[in-house]
């Protein structure tokens, strides 16, 4: 086809009541077609499931994490009640004091016991 | 890949098989519309490493999506709108980009290659298309590729671009008028 001819089906295609079908079809004739490189739909499959193994991936690390501190934060509170029955149980009640191990202690006791004297 | 299996499945087959995650149904599904999408994102965006990106892009998104497409229009049309929508998207992040670090116009973003085997007359052919793309404003630009390159009825330029029918007809003949001035000056 000779470059007046293209010029005049570009400028056509553009009419109000033109038959654009035909005309696409005409140009991809003329080799004015477009494709993407070979192998282009696998790259797009493995990356779509590269992407969702990702994804897999980061869920199960989720998962595994909030397992994992459900486990530790049992065990925490168990340690925590424990450790308020043996207090209960040596002090007679539980205070702050009683917690902090100071029940019985006077201020002039503790100067001995950080200072040795 | 082997997607003989699905060569003749209906759309709708695919799509089901598809949200199920199989690989293969969306393997034709890409298969079937690669060359539509390479239609509008090459012509929007020239023969470029990038259009290839924007291509992979747009069917990445459209697997993300699948479950929300209810069959309402066509799957051409739905993968169209997000072919137009993400090309676009690129046409605004390279204006931003060049605007920040250079002086080029918008003329300059715009690369296509010619293969060297091709015979005088196609080379010339493809050549004019191509600058005829390469010049006009990017807003007519979306315009021209749907009727030229792909052969959109003004109704589907419409509901594909999602403008009324008589914005896309302006927009027609604003496209003519600029480009016979392009094309007087090859």
């Amino acid at each position: 086809m000779k470059p007046s001819e293209i010029k005049k089906l570009i400028i056509g295609s553009m009419d109000a009541d033109a038959a654009p079908e035909e005309i696409a079809r005409r140009l991809e004739e003329e080799g004015i077609s477009f494709d993407f490189s070979k192998g282009f739909s696998d790259r797009v499959i493995d990356k779509i499931f590269a992407t969702g193994a990702t994804i897999v991936r980061q869920a199960e690390f989720v998962r595994n994490l909030n397992y994992a501190f459900y486990r530790v934060a049992l065990t925490g509170v168990a340690a925590i009640v424990i450790l308020l029955i043996s207090i209960f149980i040596m002090e007679g009640s539980i205070s702050i004091n009683s917690f902090l191990g100071l029940g019985d202690t006077y201020d002039e006791s503790i100067v001995c016991l950080l200072t040795g004297n | 890949m082997i997607i003989g299996s699905y060569r003749q499945t209906e759309e709708n087959e695919l799509v089901k098989a598809s949200i199920g995650g199989d690989k293969l149904a969306f393997g034709e599904i890409v298969r079937r519309y690669q060359k539509m999408v390479a239609r509008t994102v090459k012509g929007m965006l020239g023969d470029s490493v990038f259009a290839e990106d924007i291509g992979q892009e747009v069917f990445i998104k459209l697997y993300h999506s699948l479950s929300e497409f209810r069959g309402e229009a066509k799957l051409s049309t739905y993968i169209q709108r997000i072919a137009v929508n993400l090309t676009l998207n690129e046409i605004k992040r390279r204006k931003r980009f060049f605007s920040m670090f250079s002086q080029k116009g918008n003329s300059e973003m715009y690369e296509f290659e010619v293969a060297d085997h091709e015979n005088e007359e196609r080379r010339e052919a493809k050549e004019i298309v191509n600058k005829a793309l390469m010049r006009i404003d990017p807003k007519f630009r979306i315009i021209v590729t749907m009727r030229m390159l792909q052969g959109y009825s003004t109704k589907e330029t419409a509901e594909i671009l999602n403008l009324p029918l008589g914005t896309v007809l302006s927009r027609l003949s604003r496209a003519q008028e600029q480009l016979k001035g392009i094309l007087e000056k090859l």
